[in-house]
């Protein structure tokens, strides 16, 4: 074998391998993440992540583990229901991002839930 | 104290003028040192070099003098200012409101820059030894990055802007940043980042002057490692403040903020195994010159990420007008880059020696720098998916999963490299190198043993384990063996044992995030006073809660009988932050594991609503991120190249 196959031959397998576990595992495990107005146009199967502002009803029950809200966008709105701890920064007005599916009763069951900062660091600017 | 400038008058025109000003001369001595330095470097004028080197000092001193002005702003409180309005107010502690400095979009820039002028003048200051056309030419592209900083600085985004009516009090800083380790993270993170266009600035020089040796290697080997070193720091910072601030139980969650920072991290280890193979055998020229722009370009397109907002991310700097601006550096960077290897790369010819065979050291060395170019590649697919994927239809996310399947047996691949790398020698491994490796395979097949009598039937922990055993053995294999043979060349090769202390430190840190990712185990308890959980066979007892009042928040304590600890998980409301909540976590650590548990919320009646993680091994991570950290220190300290301690030695000697 020359110095180039043997050299060649396993950097072609590892970047062949890299391309595969790219290829399979983005296949296998990508999200929708869509406004709630996307997520009434085009009902994807599946887990999807929808962002959206949370609306003022919201109702905590079980001490509080358990929560349901109004996600809304500029133009549709969507019931959530969510069990566990919820973001230090969550309360109506903020944008989060909701990470599960829509059930056959019309309510999005999230299995994970975001808040959004509006910034990292900033609290809000101030306009000058 | 923060009272001795508080005249508004006077403010303004000391503090945001001044510093305004001092950006301006910056910027201009910085242009002008470019110019004169690629001026130099193309008629080869020494004159102009030196010229060309001490504007670039100029240069730094000013961006210093800016600096000083911003950071007297914040500890002044002169609200005049939209920065320090913007990210303190009065009633924030001293050290965070110096910190300030580098928790917004503006600040943290003239920090970046800061450092940039910094480590380049440091870098500049013996760069004559390289030869004059490759000074002139790094203190061109140096200042040239530089030049591009303080624009945005200077034009887009000036940490000195003034607001037409000062307000008595600054917003404040959000309270999940009230936090030591936001102190030392961010400053951290962001000096590694600066600090990598030094080894950028002279591999690009040397390029251009058509030299094709490693001088530039040597010469920026310490600035490389710095820039590593602050990265990792920065890496198990982040790691650690997310762990023990957020309160999700995890301390990673592949977010694009934090994506970004590691794939620099990662090409940056690349670089540095790799550019051995150029110091020592004289091979891997072009690929090495390749490695170092892809970490500056990491850089640059991190920066970009983060400071845009074209991906979604939970945490995004305020939206500013300095995304383009970046993306265009970032083109620009592309561009010279690419134009650079495309047209220089070919220079020299390879050594006349046999190429080395592909089980060796080189060999050990080019896989682990594809493989690590494998998880650069994995990483930078899914922060770009839902860029790509919002092109040509419907927005589409990763999450940990995708990372998990796909850069997980690429790290396994990595960790058992780290165990079997070191031990095989140059050129071409024989039986000798072969017969080394038996600690390491039997301190992993002992540990596989351990494990399985253990219980552990998890496939993945079951070969990360081990493999992290066998990476440690393999590090005490080689200082044993250096110890028998003489003690005192563990410290005469001290840049060698410094970089295996590293390696022992990672194979610690692998083994804290193989257990902790795979084993963690989570449980949502509802529980009124005195009742008790049970969450993978350790008990907690809720005792009961009470309010406290501190200042500035109130604070709802929960307290929980854990063994003979008292456990007190609470929720901290800022009054003056909107109602802003806080959670605090309580942490405790076992032999094996941490206890972590999170106070959800609370009933009228008292009931408590907790969320308890237990988290195996997570202090390996920090415990292996110390030891990694003291390898660098301890592998640098005092160590010279033996050309540049000749320097030394002939520069103090007596005319």
């Amino acid at each position: 074998m020359s110095v180039a196959l043997r050299w060649g031959a396993p950097v072609a397998v590892v970047v062949a391998c890299v391309a595969y576990l790219i290829y399979t595992a983005s296949g296998g495990s990508a999200e929708y993440y869509l406004t709630v107005s996307e997520l009434h146009a085009h009902q994807p199967g599946g887990d999807v992540r929808v962002a959206g502002v949370v609306q003022d009803d919201v109702v905590r029950t079980d001490g509080g583990l358990h929560v349901m809200f109004t996600e809304k966008d500029g133009t549709a709105a969507m019931p959530v229901e969510y069990t566990g701890t919820l973001p230090d920064i969550f309360r109506p007005g903020i944008t989060v991002v909701a990470e599960g599916r829509m059930g056959a009763d019309g309510v999005f069951h999230a299995r994970t839930l975001l808040a959004k900062c509006p910034s990292r660091f900033a609290t809000q600017p101030y306009t000058s | 104290m923060p009272v001795a400038l508080r005249d508004p008058a006077l403010h303004l025109l000391i503090l945001g003028y001044l510093g305004a000003g001092a950006l301006l001369a910056a910027l201009v001595l910085a242009g002008f040192s470019a110019l004169l330095s690629f001026w130099a470097g193309w008629r080869e004028s020494d004159l102009f070099v030196q010229v060309g080197r001490r504007a670039f000092y100029a240069a730094t001193a000013m961006t210093v003098l800016a600096a000083i002005a911003l950071e007297t702003a914040l500890l002044t409180h002169d609200f005049s200012l939209a920065y320090v309005a913007e990210h303190t107010d009065i009633s924030t502690p001293v050290a965070l409101v110096a910190a300030g400095f580098y928790s917004g979009q503006e600040g943290s820039l003239l920090y970046w820059t800061l450092i940039l002028g910094l480590l380049g003048s440091a870098s500049l200051v013996a760069s004559g030894a390289l030869g004059g056309r490759v000074a002139a030419y790094a203190a061109g592209i140096l200042a040239a990055i530089i030049t591009f900083f303080l624009f945005v600085l200077a034009v887009v985004a000036s940490p000195f802007e003034l607001l037409s009516v000062t307000p008595p009090d600054g917003l404040g800083l959000n309270p999940v940043l009230r936090d030591g380790g936001m102190l030392i993270h961010p400053p951290v993170v962001l000096a590694g980042f600066a600090a990598f266009a030094v080894p950028f600035a002279f591999a690009s020089a040397a390029l251009l002057a058509g030299r094709s040796d490693a001088a530039w290697i040597r010469h920026t080997r310490r600035f490389a490692l710095v820039a590593w070193g602050l990265q990792s720091a920065g890496l198990l910072l982040g790691m650690w403040w997310a762990y023990h601030v957020l309160g999700w139980g995890g301390y990673w969650g592949w977010d694009p903020v934090e994506n970004v920072a590691l794939m620099p991290w990662l090409a940056t280890t690349a670089y540095l195994h790799s550019s051995q193979v150029q110091e020592r055998r004289g091979r891997l020229r072009g690929w090495n010159l390749g490695l170092v722009m892809l970490a500056f370009l990491l850089v640059v397109f991190g920066t970009f990420i983060v400071r845009s907002g074209v991906v979604p991310s939970v945490h995004t700097f305020a939206i500013s007008a300095i995304g383009p601006w970046f993306l265009g550096f970032l083109g620009a960077c592309i561009a010279f880059s690419a134009v650079l290897l495309a047209t220089r790369a070919a220079l020299g010819s390879a050594p006349a020696t046999r190429p080395a065979e592909p089980v060796s050291r080189e060999g050990a060395f080019v896989l682990q720098n594809m493989l690590l170019i494998g998880v650069i590649a994995v990483v930078f697919w899914g922060t770009l998916l839902p860029l790509v994927s919002g092109m040509f239809g419907l927005e589409r996310v990763v999450g940990a999963p995708y990372y998990e399947r796909a850069a997980g047996p690429l790290l396994a691949a990595l960790l058992a490299l780290l165990a079997v790398g070191p031990l095989l020698p140059w050129r071409q491994a024989g039986r000798p190198s072969l017969r080394a490796l038996r600690w390491p395979a039997l301190t992993a097949i002992a540990v596989l043993l351990a494990l399985a009598v253990a219980g552990v039937r998890s496939a993945p922990l079951l070969l990360a384990l081990p493999l992290a055993a066998a990476a440690a053995a393999t590090v005490f294999t080689e200082y044993g063996r250096a110890l028998r043979r003489s003690p005192a060349s563990v410290i005469a090769r001290r840049r060698r044992f410094g970089a295996y202390m590293a390696h022992l430190g990672l194979a610690v840190v692998a083994a804290g995030i193989a257990a902790s990712q795979l084993g963690q185990q989570e449980r949502d308890v509802a529980l009124a006073p005195g009742e008790q959980a049970m969450v993978a066979g350790y008990t907690l007892i809720y005792t009961g809660s009470e309010q406290r009042d501190a200042g500035d928040h109130t604070e709802l304590v929960a307290s929980i009988r854990f063994g003979d600890q008292t456990l007190e998980p609470s929720r901290a409301v800022y009054a003056g932050l909107g109602g802003q909540a806080l959670t605090h976590v309580a942490i405790t650590t076992t032999p094996v594991a941490d206890v972590y548990v999170v106070l959800a919320g609370m009933d009228e009646d008292g009931r408590a609503a907790f969320r308890v993680f237990v988290n195996p091994l997570v202090t390996w991570i920090w415990a292996g991120g110390a030891v990694l950290i003291l390898g660098v220190l301890l592998g640098n300290v005092g160590a010279m190249d033996a050309e540049l301690a000749r320097r030394r030695a002939a520069a103090t000697l007596p005319a």
